[in-house]
């Protein structure tokens, strides 16, 4: 039992740690103590303040809430290859962005997040509706899943083929999740569209809990499993859209780090939920920072730092379960 | 110990029950009353509609006509958790997500008993140990599932459903990829439930002899109809098990136990 308790609070020490790394690393080093002494010149102050600071507590929230979206995901998919994009919601949101970004060229960009939180919401409710028939099956919701979210991609690529080559850079940009644009507007408003969706996921984990054994085990104890995975999507929905469409395309941290989380604190979610935002939060602000430092001063978008080690983990998720019947 | 001449009034009566899946009728027609406080056994064929049947006596499956009694109150009135409270089921082959201790199995028991966001209370702590002591699991209590024999992993799943503190226990195929070490133990838990717990136990099996040296009431199904119920002695009959499993049994009475036994 201990070590699980070592491992959890080792990362919960090293939030603070990699939050002045992030401030510290960088095109500019930045002399914290200076700073703290009030020392620095302005400009210091300004990429500290201005720039650093917000983009790390960005991937930190960011990074959060896809960890416990990814939880959600799993227990009632009952699959431990499930994450938010699965439903669906990735691909919805990406859509909605991409006609935002190439077919009103005239709008302005704080149009995008609304956009996408629109696309997101459509594509699980779609989702949800298609695959009902006398209830819902975690199979069934699955499937449907990757097949709209197969179509919006595709409606995706059509846009890229055809749009402006200004307009799809922006667009490729956006859809490769980065945090670079980071500011404390973004950073409220990502606040403000979680806190509530979060608060209730955590209010409810027994309902997670119990999903888990699957209907008919849930529903026999007394579960209203349909009312309780139509509620829990979509919380996963407005979790992992408000975040998809503040800091873009992330993906594999919802995936990664509920298991990682899992090893940590064991499968019950009164701990597993916190583990797991702790894990997705760490896990974004290091991709984050790796991203921007590695060939600086070109920026790799901490989107595609993630599935630069999301998929190597996946393949080993997928070699260390190759023992259990599918 | 139970008497099958003095049955007091019945909790759970199944009146002119017709199930189906989509159009596929499973059972037709059904009146059934489940003795109260007594191990009735449900034996039929695959696809005899046993399983249906208990699906549809904790709600998990609407009727297509016809009811489900619980006290003389029809099963659809009663609220999810207030069923919960007074019917437990446990499904066939029943799977849990890794990882999980014995105790936190049996812990979800009490998900009915618990108000929405009320914590864990004594009398929550009360039930779960009583779980673990009447199926011998409280030294196996922090070991995870999947360390378990099969034999003791239906009983932790047993002592889940106990947890429940429910007057009614159903049971699908408890046995069923049990050893028969394992399978005598599960029987053996059923009958002390019912002999000293004074609940109602209601199980699909399929041994055939199995059910007739441990229930107290047999009832036997054949695609989706009632053929015969009664003590298991009244309906260990030739004709009867000839008609129900399309076997030719022999019929040996053991003057010990005084059961009937077939022997194919």
């Amino acid at each position: 039992m201990m070590p699980r308790y070592r491992a959890i609070s080792l990362a919960a020490l090293l939030v603070p740690a990699l939050l002045l790394a992030s401030l510290m690393l960088g095109d500019r080093h930045v002399d914290l103590a200076a700073l703290i002494k009030g020392e620095a010149t302005a400009e210091v102050r300004t990429i500290v303040m201005d720039l650093r600071l917000p983009r790390a507590l960005m991937a930190l929230l960011a990074g959060m809430a896809l960890g416990i979206a990814g939880t959600i995901a799993q227990a009632v998919m009952r699959n431990p290859l499930a994450e938010p994009g699965i439903l669906g919601i990735n691909a919805g949101a990406a859509f909605a962005g991409s006609i935002v970004i190439v077919g009103f060229t005239g709008l302005s960009v704080t149009v995008l997040p609304w956009a996408g939180f629109v696309g997101a919401t459509t594509m699980a409710a779609a989702v949800f509706l298609l695959s009902w028939r006398k209830g819902t099956s975690s199979a069934r919701i699955v499937l449907i899943g990757i097949g709209l979210g197969a179509f919006a991609s595709a409606g995706t690529s059509v846009m890229i083929a055809f749009a402006d080559i200004a307009d799809v850079q922006r667009l490729m940009i956006w859809l490769a999740g980065s945090i670079y644009d980071a500011n404390w507007d973004k950073i409220c408003l990502l606040l403000a569209w979680l806190i509530v969706p979060i608060t209730l996921v955590c209010l409810f984990y027994r309902q997670i809990d119990l999903i888990r054994f699957g209907d008919d085990v849930a529903a026999s104890l007394g579960q209203r499993v349909n009312l309780v995975r139509a509620g829990m999507i979509l919380l996963c929905t407005a979790i992992s859209g408000a975040t998809v469409t503040v800091a873009g395309l992330i993906g594999f941290v919802g995936l990664i780090a509920p298991h990682l989380a899992r090893r940590m604190v064991g499968p019950g979610h009164a701990r597993l939920l916190p583990a797991s935002a702790l894990v997705g939060g760490l896990l974004l602000m290091a991709a984050d920072l790796v991203g921007r430092t590695i060939i600086a001063p070109v920026q790799l978008p901490a989107g595609i730092v993630t599935a630069l080690i999301g998929a190597p983990f996946l393949a080993y998720l997928l070699w260390g379960r190759r023992h259990v019947p599918a | 110990m139970f008497r099958h001449d003095n049955a007091a009034t019945p909790g759970l009566v199944l009146k002119n029950l017709t199930l189906a899946y989509d159009n596929a009728t499973i059972v037709q027609g059904l009146d059934l009353s489940i003795p109260q406080g007594a191990f009735t056994v449900l034996l039929g064929r695959n696809g005899s509609g046993k399983s249906t049947v208990l699906k549809a006596c904790v709600g998990l499956l609407r009727p297509k006509s016809g009811t489900v009694l619980l006290d003389d109150r029809p099963l659809s009135q009663f609220g999810v958790r207030e069923r919960a409270r007074r019917i437990a089921l446990l499904p066939q082959g029943p799977v849990a997500p890794e990882g999980l201790s014995v105790l936190d199995l049996i812990r979800q028991g009490r998900y009915p008993h618990r108000p929405l966001l009320a914590r864990w209370s004594p009398l929550d702590d009360e039930a779960c140990d009583e779980a673990l002591e009447l199926t011998r699991m409280v030294d196996l209590r922090d070991r995870p599932l999947e360390n378990l024999s099969g034999g003791q992993r239906q009983r932790a799943w047993i002592a889940m459903a106990l947890a429940q503190q429910t007057d009614i226990l159903l049971l699908d195929e408890p046995t069923t990829f049990l050893d028969l070490a394992h399978q005598a133990e599960v029987m053996d838990l059923i009958t002390t439930l019912v002999d000293r717990g004074k609940k109602t136990v209601v199980a699909v099996l399929h041994d055939i002899n199995q059910a007739a040296r441990h229930a107290n009431h047999i009832v036997m199904f054949k695609a989706g109809k009632l053929v015969s119920q009664g003590a298991p002695n009244d309906v260990m009959k030739r004709e009867t098990i000839r008609n129900v499993f399309d076997i030719d049994p022999e019929i040996i009475h053991d003057q010990k136990t005084n059961a009937k036994f077939i022997l194919v």
